[in-house]
């Protein structure tokens, strides 16, 4: 599959829009094979998500939990199975087409943060740009807007480690938008945040969604992050056991630790 | 919409910026890379020199005692020169003894010099016949065959028929039966130690060679191992550019620039390092005008750039296998939090 079949696919997956879904996941499965053992980390995932939902997916460690992360993501292949993202089947992708998805399609905020330390903020967010064939000048002006939006717009020359956890994960939320990806994947995005700033977070997510439209989908134990999405998905030992809606959880809150 | 095209050329600018960036960043570290470099292309560098300054001092010695030799034989056999006729007959090129020789006997102001085969201002050039007219002595430089010249020609008119050759088994025609004294400027002890000479320089360049293939050994191990714990140190960071979209002909370049600057770098302070050191040693021990005026700079030119060379080629060979365990790597090695 060239290059140009590929956006060309996407593009006529988008305009079609005939299913309301950015990511399918039919009967996904994911066999980690160690020596002679075997590692049963997904047993079957049947789960659709909404454009422009919010969605939370909830799990002790272990659960394949992660692994199903990283099948939506594309930072993985289902061993069976079938992961649309953006009705694209990524089990058919190349090497060279999983870094142009995971470059335009999905945006991805991590726990620690994991900005590139040796480059300032702007830089941090004009990075995915380059990949995706920006020149310098074009993406530091779309980077400036971006970093102002999340309201970092007067830190924009400062490195990370001159700034506050919070700080830095705005900076990544902003270098995760840079291609304005239909999909933001947070993985434990306020673990590493004092209550306060992980509720700023939260907001801006929020802010996300309603504004851009973004599907946001983040992995978290966070109560307030729980509440805030539109979708609890529970998975342990590599099933989908629950999928609730926040309100109707309260009661089981006590399950998650 | 091909900006996937775009790609592959636009970050190359990027990725140099990348990593001299992260070579600043991480300047301590960055530094023993290249000190591992500087170590190991100086030591090679050193050798080199060692080498030649040692050829050119030793070969200006043995070139002086050439001299001294020739100089006490034409001193017993002909005494005082001043005001006295000498004839020299050359066949083929003078070499650098015989220049000085005939330097020192000019110094000696001898009334003419008559020369056959040579041609040039110092000398009046005689035919064959005419050269040897009232002459004490003549002698015969060069080490060309003669051709079809008789001593007896050669040393017509000469008052006492001495010979003062530096070829022993010169030939020619009536050697035995002209009635001339052949005296040689060398006996067969001087011929014996210069090929005992010739066999220790052998084995001296055999032994820079070993030298030179175990520092550079050395140097690549070296390199190679600070690469892969720089990878082991950003295994985050390059899983998080993956994550970005980087291709990992990126991630692969990021560290082949990295290490190619790295060699760069290392191998021209290696060399710099490399060339003083033994220059001052040397030059020290035997006078630095001896060291620097007997050296072949053509050579020391050449052994610098190819020790620049190695070294930078050498780093960027060590930087392969590297940069292809950081650019296999999963990206999901970025959403590893304890690393």
């Amino acid at each position: 599959m060239t290059t140009d079949s590929i956006s060309a696919l996407f593009a006529s997956a988008a305009s079609e829009k005939h299913s309301g879904y950015v990511i399918r996941s039919v009967d996904v499965k994911r066999v980690y094979k160690m020596g002679d053992s075997e590692t049963h980390a997904l047993r079957g995932v049947t789960l659709d998500i909404e454009r422009g939902e919010y969605m939370s997916i909830m799990g002790p460690s272990g659960s394949g939990k992660s692994t199903y992360f990283n099948m939506i993501g594309g930072l993985d292949k289902p061993t069976s199975g079938k992961v649309y993202i953006d009705q694209v089947d990524i089990a058919q992708l190349d090497p060279r087409e999983l870094a142009w998805l995971r470059c335009r399609k999905v945006g991805y905020i991590f726990q620690s943060f994991n900005l590139i330390q040796v480059m300032s903020c702007i830089e941090n967010v004009m990075l995915p740009m380059a990949f995706a064939g920006l020149d310098a000048e074009e993406s530091r002006d779309k980077a400036m807007d971006i970093l102002e939006q999340v309201g970092l717009g007067d830190r924009a020359l400062h490195k990370p480690q001159e700034m506050s956890g919070g700080q830095q994960q705005r900076v990544a939320i902003a270098r995760a938008l840079a291609n304005s990806p239909v999909i933001l994947l947070a993985d434990e995005p306020t673990g590493n945040l004092d209550l306060r700033t992980g509720e700023e977070i939260i907001d801006l997510f929020v802010m996300l969604r309603d504004t851009l439209g973004v599907t946001i989908i983040s992995a978290t134990h966070d109560l307030k992050m729980l509440k805030a999405s539109d979708r609890v998905v529970w998975i342990d030992d590599g099933l989908v056991t629950k999928v609730t809606t926040p309100e109707e959880m309260d009661i089981s809150v006590a399950d998650v630790h | 919409m091909n900006q996937l095209g775009i790609q592959e050329k636009l970050p190359f600018a990027r990725a140099m910026r990348i990593s001299i960036q992260g070579i600043r960043i991480r300047v301590g570290r960055s530094l023993v890379t290249v000190s591992g470099v500087v170590l190991g292309i100086a030591f090679l560098m050193s050798n080199l020199t060692s080498q030649l300054i040692l050829k050119a001092v030793q070969s200006e010695r043995e070139l002086k005692q050439t001299v001294d030799l020739m100089q006490a034989l034409v001193k017993s056999e002909i005494g005082v020169l001043e005001g006295k006729q000498i004839a020299v007959a050359v066949f083929g090129e003078l070499s650098n003894a015989d220049e000085q020789l005939l330097a020192r006997i000019r110094s000696g102001e001898p009334a003419a010099i008559r020369a056959f085969g040579v041609s040039g201002a110092p000398y009046e050039s005689y035919p064959l016949e005419k050269v040897g007219e009232g002459v004490v002595a003549m002698l015969v430089l060069g080490d060309a065959e003669v051709a079809g010249i008789s001593l007896g020609d050669l040393t017509a008119g000469m008052s006492q028929k001495v010979v003062l050759d530096s070829v022993d088994d010169r030939r020619f025609e009536d050697a035995l039966d002209s009635g001339v004294r052949r005296e040689l400027f060398f006996g067969d002890q001087v011929r014996q130690r210069q090929a005992e000479l010739k066999a220790a320089e052998k084995q001296a360049l055999f032994r820079t060679i070993w030298i030179a293939a175990i520092s550079m050994f050395v140097t690549v191990i070296g390199v190679s191992n600070a690469l892969l714990m720089s990878v082991t140190e950003r295994f985050r960071e390059i899983g998080t550019m993956k994550c970005l979209g980087a291709l990992s002909a990126f991630i692969r370049t990021l560290f082949l620039i990295e290490s190619s600057l790295i060699g760069v770098v290392g191998s021209v302070v290696g060399v710099i390092v490399g060339a003083t050191l033994p220059l001052l040693v040397y030059g020290f021990l035997y006078g630095f005008p001896t060291v620097l005026g007997a050296l072949d700079y053509g050579l020391l030119g050449l052994a610098a750039m190819g020790s620049a060379c190695s070294g930078t080629i050498l780093s960027i060979l060590a930087a392969i296998y590297p940069a292809r365990v950081a650019s296999n790597m999963v990206p999901a090695a970025a959403l590893r939090s304890t690393v």
